[in-house]
Parts: structure tokens; C-alpha cells; sequence
């Protein structure tokens, strides 16, 4: 069952804060959290977090369309090997 | 060389074999010519025969029997880093990234950059690029993909620049920075 609309998207309080004042202070700076269970407003974008995967920070560099996911979601918790293959990766 | 694919098992009893790909796109494993083993030699003509839970099967010019397949078995298949385009500007192939020297440096232009270690891994976990860099005598560090915290890449000179951003390093590695020592747990707390 999803979560009541009249409760809005829930987010840890502490990470709202921090958001807040990095977005004032206008720094580039990565705001580490273990709050994997935030939903990404849309007050994030353009902020980097440093999202905790229960071994490092996975920097995840917030975007318009992940909005209303988890932070969780784009921090992995299991090891994936493999080979880079023919795969290119843009600089954003 | 580059590592397309690896054999993973046998694939019927007419000597066809699966393979995992490790291309953008699995039919690409046949792309770029003929595959070889590590060292470049023992060329494979690989032919694709379709596709299964989620591996490509292909049958091997020369391997007639399910025998010979299996004995085929955990073989990498490669391509030269010459077989394969040049990337489009501001674009980077995993395999050129993988290996160059991270330094961090100061974002303004400042002192020498300070070396942090070889880049070990290049992933995409939905939200871009993200290096992976094995910082000498500390853990792993993960930096974004962007021009912001990766102002230059120089895959001929085996270098990367990577901005100190606050927060973007562990604490070690932040003071490595900074020039501070580490600190010892034999020395006691500070």
C-alpha cells in the first residue's frame, strides 16, 4: 500500500537542515547522510549527497528527474563486479 | 586489450556456448573484429546465436561438441583498445579511465596537486558517473563524474584532477589533503 498523500513525501528532518544550509551558503559541498529512506525534494537539485551504502558515501549529484525516488535508490548495497567492456561515461 | 565478454558455460550439445557481455549493448560483443584471448592471441570467430537469461549463445567457429565448449569455459574474450571508436569530446571509454593517477588538487589553481591513488572502477548507479579511486593507505574513495569535481582528465599522461570538495573524501584523506599526519590509535586520541 503506498504512503497517504495528505502525509506529503517524507524526509528526515536533520537531512533538510543540512540541505538548507548548504543551499544558502551556496558551497560546493557533499552532504554525506545515512538517511537512505528520504525522498528527494525538489529543493535538492542540483546539490551533491554523499549516500551511505553501509561500507562508503556513493556520491549521488541530485538531478530534476530523480525526484519523489529514495536517496537509497541510486546507493547500492551489493558489490557488482565486472568489466568496463566498450561503455563510455559522459562528464556531467 | 579490453575485455568484451567471458565464456560462461555450454550452451546445448551442438558445441554452441553462453557468454556475458560486458558491452553497452550485448550484440556489440561482435563489433569490433575478431576476439582474442588476453594476450592478443588465439583469435575466435564468434558467430551470435541469440540471446538467453540475459547472456548472449553464440557458436564458435571450430567447436563442434558440447566437449569442446565446455572446455571453453571462464575464456575471456578481448579486442585491442585500437578496435574501438574514438569517443565523442568530454567522453570517456571505462577502459582508459581505469588505471590513470587521481591528484587532488585546489580547485582555485593553488598549490601542487597531492597524489591519492590509481582509479580502480568507473559505475552508474542512476545518477551519472561515479570513479572509484583506491586512495593510497586509506579506504576507497567515490567521486562524481563531472566537470565541477573532475576538472581535467588526461588519459595520455595517466592523470586525473580531482577538486577537494568538502565532504567528497573520508576524514583521512581529507587531512592527507591538508598535509596533516594521520592520526595512530597507538598514539592515543588527539
Amino acid at each position: 500500500m503506498p504512503r497517504s498523500v495528505w502525509k506529503g513525501p517524507f524526509v528526515d528532518g536533520f537531512l533538510l537542515q543540512k540541505a538548507d544550509k548548504v543551499r544558502s551558503s551556496k558551497r560546493n559541498e557533499v552532504i554525506r547522510t545515512w538517511s537512505r529512506r528520504s525522498t528527494i525534494l525538489p529543493q535538492f537539485v542540483g546539490l551533491t549527497f554523499g549516500v551511505y551504502n553501509g561500507r562508503k558515501f556513493i556520491p549521488v549529484l541530485v538531478t530534476e528527474n530523480m525526484i519523489g525516488h529514495k536517496f537509497g535508490e541510486f546507493s547500492p548495497t551489493r558489490t557488482f563486479f565486472g568489466h568496463g567492456g566498450d561503455k563510455k561515461a559522459r562528464r556531467g | 586489450m579490453v575485455c568484451l565478454g567471458v565464456v560462461t558455460a555450454a550452451h546445448g550439445v551442438r558445441g554452441e556456448v553462453r557468454i556475458r557481455t560486458f558491452t553497452a549493448r550485448p550484440e556489440d560483443l561482435v563489433a569490433y573484429g575478431d576476439l582474442c584471448d588476453e594476450q592478443g592471441e588465439q583469435p575466435l570467430a564468434v558467430q551470435p546465436t541469440g540471446c538467453v537469461r540475459g547472456a548472449v549463445t553464440a557458436r564458435i567457429r571450430g567447436v563442434d561438441d558440447r566437449n569442446a565448449a565446455e572446455r571453453l569455459r571462464g575464456r575471456k574474450l578481448c579486442v585491442p583498445r585500437s578496435a574501438l571508436p574514438e569517443p565523442e569530446p568530454d567522453e570517456y571509454y571505462h577502459a582508459d579511465l581505469i588505471g590513470l593517477r587521481a591528484e587532488l588538487i585546489d580547485g582555485s589553481g593553488g598549490p601542487e596537486p597531492v597524489p591519492l591513488g590509481p582509479v580502480t572502477a568507473v559505475d552508474d548507479f542512476g545518477a551519472g558517473p561515479v570513479l572509484e579511486i583506491a586512495v593510497d593507505g586509506g579506504p576507497p574513495a567515490m567521486v562524481p563524474f563531472t566537470r565541477a569535481v573532475v576538472p581535467w582528465v588526461d588519459v595520455n599522461a595517466g592523470r586525473i584532477g580531482i577538486v577537494a570538495v568538502p565532504g567528497l573524501l573520508g576524514r583521512a584523506d581529507e587531512e592527507k589533503a591538508q598535509g596533516k599526519p594521520r592520526h595512530s590509535p597507538a598514539a592515543g586520541r588527539p
